[in-house]
């Protein structure tokens, strides 16, 4: 305060015509501090109504019963968190969501290592052209996707199941999308594909990080294809696996467009995940799970997910650097 | 050996776009043609008709123009805002610029949770409800973060005695950074143009929840799935209505699929 005091009796105190170097440096600086400030604004702008207020606001929905028309009157304190840490479908959709997450991450890992493993060889030609073939599926639209699968499974689940029984694959035949199991099923299946090709991107980065000369060395020490895969291709794809890691699973988490398009959580909430059971809640079911539109409950639920989330970042992000650390020490 | 690396990498490959496939080829199908062969792509001729329906009598003429108008605003509206911000928060060190980037950071730790209804609200308040730009603005809002730290890191980057020189000769605060600055960050321009441009495009959630009550402002997307939900059986019109939303985007991609690509490894290597 003092500072800025002083500050502005000196450049009062000048006269305009001819300002002493160290006045019109300060002047040019204060401009630019000005500018910057104008330069700044409509990020701050956009980051403060659309992000951090609705971030404030939503908890305090989560003290009302609201539909969401109108401003919220009824304050019923705590009663949102008490009926959804006590409603079943709320800890089915979380545990749907783990699901999805258990196969999806793992499964689609190891597939991405592999290929990216094979098209790293700087020797194989096309290997951009892979690459893009296998990459594709990300800048589709889930939505969109989700429709083209429905379309496929629905009037062609027969066909499907047809060419499954004469390969032996199956013994009987499958009702894909109402049977909960094999919804469960796509919805896995169409996910892994769907991000598939962020992964890859990211292990060829990781990959090509790794110094030609390490494997160099070990090629004229004798080392085989799988010593040096165990030995110098893991532990150098340790740092970058775990920022993998984390992506793929904050990304499976976040399912909702598929689930969505594709069962809408049904049959019977058997592939409900926790974003479409909220959905649900704030905006009113749309099959058979109809329900009235409550915000303070869909409030308290995803406030509930974020803690719950957050808490999981945590401990992911320290189990996964201990174990770096005590593989990278023995 | 390499031969049958490529005959495997290519052949998985192309299975790999099979449902991609299938809706090209179900888009040219007669009714038909499209249940008696259902899971062969080929189609047995082209019935370039359904586009034609598609396009006038399903309305996806103008969730095109919906979807673009979106994307290009957000775009637009993401670059403008993110490119200034990174600037300023790179070069100068104006007094609170800690507490900015505290304040930046810090969102990509809380809980968001489900800030739809606020947002929702808030757009109810200011009279943008039931309008594009409803939805390019929560748009744009989402990836300001993201854009804004790989402006950063970017102008960070550039040598600092270009901006001197510039200076010296005279520009002030705004050209230096419209003629020097900016022009030297056409690559993350790029980047965050086409990271943005793919968002918008597929972006599904927002736009579902502003357009509930207002069909005609449909995007692509959201046509795609209330014309499943209308329980239409038209389904080669639908495939036709895919390709229609599938096809730009995978175009651009492949397009500028080189930003995009080193944009996703430089975030993972950091």
């Amino acid at each position: 305060m003092v500072m800025t005091a002083v500050r502005q009796d000196v450049t009062a105190a000048d006269p305009p015509s001819a300002p002493p170097p160290a006045a019109a440096r300060r002047r040019a600086r204060r401009r630019t501090y000005l500018w910057s400030y104008v330069y700044l604004a409509p990020m701050m702008v956009l980051l403060l109504a659309f992000v951090v207020y609705p971030i404030m606001a939503s908890l305090g929905y989560t003290f009302y019963k609201w539909d969401g028309i109108g401003d919220p009157s009824e304050f019923v304190g705590l009663a949102n968190f008490r009926q959804i840490v006590n409603d079943s479908i709320f800890w089915r959709s979380l545990g749907h969501t783990f699901v999805y997450a258990a196969f999806v991450v793992p499964i689609q890992l190891v597939l991405a290592l592999a290929l990216a493993l094979v098209l790293n060889n700087k020797r194989l030609r096309f290997a951009s052209f892979y690459r893009t073939l296998f990459f594709l599926p990300v800048v589709t639209s889930a939505a969109v996707i989700g429709v083209v699968i429905q379309l496929l499974v629905s009037n062609f689940g027969d066909s499907i199941n047809t060419l499954l029984l004469n390969l032996h694959l199956i013994h009987q035949h499958i009702d894909w999308l109402g049977d909960p199991h094999f919804a469960m099923a796509i919805i896995i299946l169409v996910g892994i594909w769907h991000t598939f090709g962020y992964n890859l991107v990211y292990f060829l980065a990781g990959l090509q990080t790794i110094p030609d000369e390490l494997y160099e060395a070990a090629r004229l020490d004798g080392a085989g294809r799988i010593a040096m895969f165990r030995y110098i291709t893991i532990p150098m794809l340790r740092a970058v696996g775990v920022v993998i890691v984390i992506l793929a699973v904050i990304g499976t988490f976040q399912i909702f467009d598929l689930v969505q398009v594709l069962t809408s959580g049904g049959p019977f909430f058997a592939t409900e995940v926790v974003n479409t059971y909220i959905y649900h809640l704030a905006f009113g079911g749309s099959n058979a799970n109809a329900v009235q539109p409550d915000i303070g409950l869909a409030s308290a639920a995803s406030f509930i997910y974020g803690l719950l989330l957050i808490g999981f970042s945590i401990v992911q992000v320290l189990v996964l650097r201990s174990l770096a650390r005590r593989r990278g020490a023995s | 050996m390499t031969v049958m690396t490529h005959v495997a990498l290519l052949v998985s490959g192309l299975a790999w776009l099979y449902p991609l496939f299938w809706a090209l080829g179900s888009s040219l199908k007669s009714d038909d043609d499209f249940f008696t062969d259902g899971l062969n792509p080929m189609p047995s001729h082209f019935l370039w008709a359904n586009y034609l329906n598609a396009w006038q009598e399903a309305s996806f003429g103008r969730y095109f123009m919906n979807t673009i108008l979106i994307t290009v605003g957000t775009v637009v509206i993401t670059l403008v805002v993110t490119s200034c911000a990174g600037y300023v928060l790179a070069r100068t060190r104006f007094p609170g610029r800690g507490f900015c980037l505290g304040l930046v950071s810090a969102t990509l730790f809380l809980p968001h949770g489900y800030t739809i209804i606020p947002v929702f609200d808030l757009m109810q308040r200011v009279h943008l409800l039931n309008s594009l730009w409803s939805v390019i603005i929560v748009q744009a809002s989402g990836g300001v973060v993201f854009g804004t730290f790989l402006f950063m890191g970017y102008f960070m980057a550039i040598d600092k005695e270009l901006e001197d020189a510039a200076m010296v000769d005279g520009a002030n605060f705004h050209q230096t950074f419209a003629r020097i600055m900016l022009p030297l960050s056409g690559p993350m321009l790029a980047t965050v143009g086409l990271f943005t441009a793919i968002t918008a495009w597929n972006s599904f959630f927002i736009p579902l929840v502003f357009t509930l009550g207002r069909p005609e402002l449909r995007t692509l997307a959201i046509g795609m799935y209330a014309f499943i939900g209308e329980n239409s059986t038209e389904w080669t019109l639908l495939c036709a209505g895919t390709v229609i939303t599938l096809a730009p985007i995978i175009l651009l991609f492949v397009l500028l699929q080189r930003f995009f690509v080193n944009g996703l490894a430089g975030a993972v290597k950091q």
